[in-house]
């Protein structure tokens, strides 16, 4: 008779999950009965090759090439399954943990180099917004936004609103943090490796 | 239901509202003020980092420690209540309270950045901002004084077509506060209701995400694009005139997108979309140009909405 014998092992990824700062469902990945409620709610399912009730049997197999796999960059974060899920779990949740695996591992470089601009806005200025290097992009896509933008200063004007941004000892306060923090070793890692 | 607050409130700045519809916030001001909703904008408080974090450029680590910040900033002016125009902050800002009360490991290493930096006036104490007493949503507190809305009502919006578009980061996140529900999510329906008016209630695609996606919208736009399609073709069939939001990045994804959605497919779309604040700012007579911001619209306000009659 075949046996076949079941080891912890497959689930040190779960746990490594599990431990992550993101996560707030305790032990919901392990409570998994793959129902796959998650897939038939999902907006990325629907239109793409993601299917989020996949990503769970993965990690609970072990499989560590999940985080190098394209297919959890679809996801929308729109926490549809983490609402919905009978056991507690969120796939949602685990994807932004193996997305930050990535990075940590260094082969997410390039799904992230676009978005440093939300870096940069935020130690520049101390807000977030839409980084200006998308600004092209929406410039075609959407007609008579960027005359809009011109002039935002004078519509704030108008609606009685306070200055955009932060004063200059906030934003000084706020870019200590951000170092302080290793995010700014972080960035510039991101920075360097696309930039070499 | 839980406790919410009508006093010593700080409504928390939302870059999206700035930068996109900054008429959410003059309209929110607009309401609160007629409303009796005593609150405050601190110069102080700095972004929540939502964007930037759900396009997976911050950690949670450095989003934490910000809104630890930001707490402290609520704290030290004597308004321990966070109000949110935006749904992404509402959630960002719960989860990050959650954090630093339950995890101590993370709230010591966040109070020890705080030391390090000389900035121990920061320090966190476990405890102080909880998620469920202390963060809000806008759309909370306007439930909460639901039974006064009526007496500020001066236009009548009952003709139009109305359908509530509620953010999946308001929702879906911490659904154990959300009012209404979110299976099929009630309180802006509710909310408009209060104004004289009424919704198409459920609809196919009710509960769907808008397709912003985050970054979705930008590294994958046809996917993200598709999304909203399937929404908007819906709303089309149900004769939908108005899109009442809660969220300015779902704002911006219909009312920015809308128009190009209409170009690639051929459907021609015509719904305008405003925030449940700018709408119930319009029911109580606010000016388009100097409360309710429509000049930041894509889809004109105007095109629908282009007199007023009063309530009877």
């Amino acid at each position: 008779m075949n046996v076949q014998k079941i080891t912890d092992t497959p689930l040190n990824f779960a746990e490594e999950i599990i431990n992550d700062i993101k996560s707030s469902k305790e032990d919901g990945i392990l409570k998994c009965v793959q129902c796959g409620m998650c897939t038939s709610t999902c907006p990325a399912a629907k239109q793409s090759d993601y299917n989020p009730r996949d990503i769970i049997e993965r990690v609970l197999q072990g499989d560590e090439d999940l985080i190098e796999d394209d297919v959890i960059w679809n996801c929308f974060y729109c926490y549809t399954c983490h609402s919905i899920c009978p056991v507690g779990n969120s796939v949602c949740e685990v994807n932004q943990i193996l997305k930050q695996f990535a990075i940590a591992k260094g082969v997410a470089d390039d799904k992230i180099y676009d978005y440093l601009g939300f870096a940069d806005s935020y130690y520049n200025s101390a807000i977030g917004a839409i980084p200006s290097k998308f600004y092209p992009e929406i410039k075609e896509d959407v007609e008579g936004w960027w005359e809009f933008r011109q002039n935002l200063g004078k519509i704030r004007e108008e609606l009685g609103l306070d200055a955009l941004t932060p004063p200059k000892d906030v934003i000084d306060e706020v870019s200590l943090i951000l170092t302080n923090c290793g995010f700014k070793e972080r960035i510039d890692k991101v920075r360097n490796n696309d930039e070499l | 239901m839980k406790q919410i607050p009508d006093k010593d409130i700080l409504l928390f700045k939302s870059c999206l509202v700035s930068v996109e519809y900054p008429g959410i916030e003059s309209s929110t001001k607009f309401v609160f003020d007629k409303l009796g909703i005593d609150y405050e904008i601190s110069p102080q408080q700095t972004c929540c980092t939502g964007l930037g974090h759900y396009s997976d450029i911050f950690d949670q680590f450095t989003t934490t420690t910000l809104g630890a910040r930001n707490f402290r900033i609520a704290q030290s002016i004597d308004r321990p209540n966070l109000v949110m125009m935006c749904a992404t902050c509402y959630a960002i800002n719960k989860k990050v309270a959650n954090i630093l009360n339950n995890k101590d490991e993370v709230r010591e290493r966040v109070n020890d950045v705080f030391k390090e930096s000389d900035l121990d006036y920061l320090v966190y104490e476990k405890d102080s901002t909880r998620s469920s007493e202390n963060i809000f949503h806008v759309v909370d507190i306007l439930y909460n004084k639901r039974d006064e809305i009526a007496k500020h009502v001066k236009y009548d919006l009952s003709d139009f077509r109305i359908a509530t578009h509620h953010g999946c980061h308001y929702c879906k996140v911490h659904y154990d506060d959300t009012i209404g529900g979110f299976r099929n999510p009630q309180i802006l329906d509710e909310l408009i209701e209060f104004c004289g008016c009424s919704t198409i209630g459920f609809y196919d695609h009710k509960r769907t995400t808008c397709g912003s996606g985050f970054r979705q919208r930008y590294s994958n736009k046809d996917l993200s694009l598709k999304v909203t399609e399937d929404k908007l073709m819906a709303l089309k069939e149900d004769k939908v005139d108005i899109l009442v939001h809660l969220c300015p990045n779902c704002h911006v994804q219909f009312d920015r997108y809308q128009n190009l959605i209409s170009e690639n497919t051929g459907e021609d779309f015509d719904i305008i979309h405003l925030n449940i604040a700018q709408f119930m700012a319009i029911v109580f007579g606010a000016d388009f140009n100097s409360v309710v911001g429509t000049q930041a619209h894509t889809v004109p306000i105007e095109s629908k909405i282009d007199n007023l009659k009063e309530v009877d």
